[in-house]
């Protein structure tokens, strides 16, 4: 007979770091993605400035990551 | 029509039977790189190998492509003005022209050697000949530089002790310390009461910024690569393990992106970090200076 049927692992810290960094990036995108819709000529420097808030934003997931247990 | 199937079958039996056998050993890397040998009391791990390679190859490959530099730029030439360029007009204002001249060399050795030691975990071989020591455990000959923690720790303290350097001999250490602990509130505005316990905050705050500068910005910018990069190693190794044909194809190519997106983050880093102290001549005309001054005590991460 199953006495286990599910069971959750893993630790919580992670999870919750990649969780805020996963909305921060696509925050940076939606951002971004509004920001050429208006002006479709600066889609480069757009793109650009996407990227690199998006390098910010994920790295803190690494710090919840790496940083713990 | 099944003339076809029966053609092509033989080419699907192999995945059938690979892929049971493969995901018995889904693992990923270790997070410590495996000691190849020993030079006197230090072990030289596979990373530390790594580093000395690219390095090597960087300086060879350049010197090839660029040469001697010539009035008319030959192709190799014109590629690398063309990106000594590309860096140097995003780079240039963040910096200011102060101290462009000393710190542009920096950022331009800063953002090749970590793009190729990134692009070098996307290399066949790396990472897949493995070598054992009589029967201890397999380990890989070759590992990305940056995979390892200590990589990124000892190109972090590089990087910051050169900024350091800069910033002391561009800005001076009036300039640094009026900036950090120098109240900025304007005094005809602000009535006298007011303006000296706003002094004492500041000072506080400089102590903060202190604590941010010298533990927040090597940290951020060691983990933020060293995550990266590992995680990208680990990504390709566990989808090798999965399906060994064509799986890891498209995660090869994030990594192109993310090896470029995070040499072209740390550069820029630093560059911000040596033009907040240095980039007073030119007024604080961009964006990030004013974001970063507008926010005395918390650091950019």
């Amino acid at each position: 007979m199953h006495n286990l049927i599910a069971e959750i692992t893993g630790n919580i810290q992670g999870g919750l770091g990649c969780l805020g960094a996963a909305i921060g990036v696509g925050m940076s995108g939606l951002k971004g993605a509004e920001a050429v819709g208006r002006n479709p000529d600066a889609s480069t420097k757009i793109l650009v400035q996407s990227i690199l808030g998006m390098a910010f934003a994920e790295a803190v997931a690494f710090y919840a990551l790496f940083l713990g247990k | 029509m099944t003339t076809r199937v029966l053609k092509l079958a033989p080419f699907f039996c192999p995945l059938a039977i690979a892929t049971p056998a493969f995901a018995e050993e889904a693992h990923g890397v270790e997070t410590m790189a495996a000691p190849l040998f020993k030079l006197g009391p230090l072990p030289i791990t596979n990373s530390m190998v790594m580093t000395w390679i690219v390095a090597l190859a960087l300086v060879i490959v350049i010197r090839i492509v660029a040469g001697r530099p010539k009035l008319v730029p030959s192709r190799g030439q014109a590629l690398v003005e063309d990106m000594i360029g590309w860096l140097k007009d995003i780079v240039g204002p963040v910096i200011g022209q102060t101290a462009i001249k000393a710190a542009f060399p920096l950022l331009l050795a800063l953002f090749i050697y970590i793009l190729i030691q990134n692009w070098s975990g996307l290399v066949p071989g790396v990472g897949t000949l493995l070598m054992r020591h009589g029967d201890g455990p397999w380990m890989e000959l070759a590992r990305p530089a940056h995979a390892d923690m200590n990589g990124t720790i000892a190109l972090t303290f590089c990087a910051f002790l050169a900024g350091t350097i800069l910033v002391l001999r561009f800005a001076g250490p009036k300039t640094i310390l009026i900036d950090l602990f120098g109240n900025k509130a304007n005094k005809d505005e602000v009535p006298a009461a007011l303006y000296y316990p706003l002094s004492l905050i500041f000072i506080v705050v400089g102590l903060l910024e202190l604590v941010s500068i010298f533990f927040a910005r090597p940290v951020s910018l060691s983990f933020r690569l060293y995550g990266n990069i590992f995680g990208g190693e680990n990504l390709l190794h566990s989808m090798s393990a999965i399906l060994r044909w064509g799986l890891p194809i498209p995660f090869y190519f994030m990594e192109l992106l993310v090896g470029i997106v995070q040499a072209f983050v740390f550069a820029l880093l630093i560059s911000v970090y040596i033009g907040l102290l240095t980039n007073h001549g030119d007024g604080h005309g961009h964006a990030e200076a004013d974001h970063h001054d507008a926010k005395p005590g918390s650091a950019p991460h």
